[in-house]
């Protein structure tokens, strides 16, 4: 159990983290132990670019309603553009309905926490529907446990993007996957989920840098990482 | 649904009604056993397994009963309290995740639907390429 009303730095539950599920539980966690219902991690993209919830790191809880087409929010909303131009936590107050993350008949503050990755890709924490006006202590100590939380989360599962070599498991995936089996296969093989066995594939895929099974499995042959 | 207290089934189905534009059949049983038979239909897309079914142990013990059963689905273990080290362990015995007990609501429903019916591989890492 969760016990929100400890700050997270002093806490186990970050070292317990493990999956995507987990990181979303801790964020859900901070959020709402500060009164915050809706909150995402999002990718900051270049300048002009929009951010996109559908891509495969981001954690939210925003209603899909609240985007037009779904998942795309645009570089020109005062949230995304502070975001690409600023690197300090603030609480935004966003006139009328100027923000996609501001829904219907909810609070116009929204709290914007700019993360870096030890890589250089720079992240996010946007919660919205904040009620009440948020003091500089509890901006700071929101700020201070978003990046503990992000730190964590960029160690277990982002930086995995940019390190070459494959788990023990990565590579029995990539060795069954070589023998001709289908994600459905190997689960059962392994003991898993077809959704975890995928997990493993679209992460051997961005380390080997290929789009499909069959590049992945000749370059893992390439590369020594399978006979 | 897999847990040994009717009354979680119909809280979590309470849950389940909150979540806007969410269409989800929510199947309960009570044992591993009824759950691995259940599993064997082809018909349960996710399992919510109960930490601790009498009388079994733990997950451990279950959550390998139903892969066993060849079920391939996320299987999701939900406990009132996971703070526990062995609980570290849960992928390890073909769990997907974990989540305590009041940390299910509307959000976490919804995050977990889409988690785990998002296609993760693009249509270039389809399966035909053999």
């Amino acid at each position: 159990m969760l016990a929100p009303e400890t700050v997270f730095h002093q806490g186990p539950e970050l070292e317990r983290a493990v999956n995507r599920m987990d990181f979303f539980r801790l964020f859900k966690s901070l959020a709402g132990s500060h009164g915050v219902q809706f909150f995402g991690v999002v990718e900051i993209p270049g300048e002009t670019a929009s951010i996109n919830l559908g891509q495969a790191h981001v954690l939210h809880n925003f209603p899909g309603s609240w985007f037009e087409d779904g998942a795309n929010c645009l570089a020109a909303d005062p949230v995304v553009s502070y975001l690409q131009q600023s690197t300090a936590p603030i609480v935004l107050e966003v006139e009328g309905n100027s923000s996609a993350f501001v829904g219907d008949n909810c609070s116009p503050r929204v709290l914007v926490v700019p993360l870096q990755a030890a890589s250089g890709k720079r992240y996010g924490l946007i919660m919205s529907g904040l009620e009440r006006p948020v003091a500089h202590q509890q901006l700071a100590l929101i700020a201070l446990d978003a990046a503990l939380i992000f730190q964590r989360y960029f160690e277990v599962l982002l930086s995995l993007d940019s390190i070459s070599g494959l788990s023990e498991r990565e590579i029995q995936i990539v060795r069954w996957t070589s023998e001709g089996k289908t994600s459905s296969e190997i689960a059962i093989i392994l003991g898993l989920s077809e959704h975890t066995v995928n997990s493993y594939i679209a992460a051997v895929l961005r380390k080997l840098q290929v789009v499909n099974r069959a590049q992945m499995v000749a370059a893992a042959l390439r590369s020594g990482l399978i006979s | 649904m897999v847990d040994d207290d009717p009354a979680e089934h119909v809280l979590l189905q309470r849950q389940m009604k909150k979540v806007d534009g969410l269409s989800v059949k929510l199947d309960y049983v009570a044992d591993i056993g009824a759950a691995v038979e259940s599993v064997g239909t082809g018909d349960v897309d996710m399992v919510f397994l109960d930490n601790r079914l009498v009388p079994n142990d733990d997950f451990r013990q279950t959550a390998p009963l139903l892969r066993q059963a060849g079920f391939v689905g996320p299987i999701g273990l939900i406990s009132s309290d996971i703070s526990d080290a062995y609980f570290n362990e849960f992928r390890e015995y073909g769990v997907d995740f974990r989540i305590g007990k009041d940390e299910i609501d509307g959000a976490a429903i919804r995050f977990i639907v889409s988690e785990y019916t998002r296609q993760q591989l693009s249509e270039a890492c389809s399966e035909d390429y053999m």
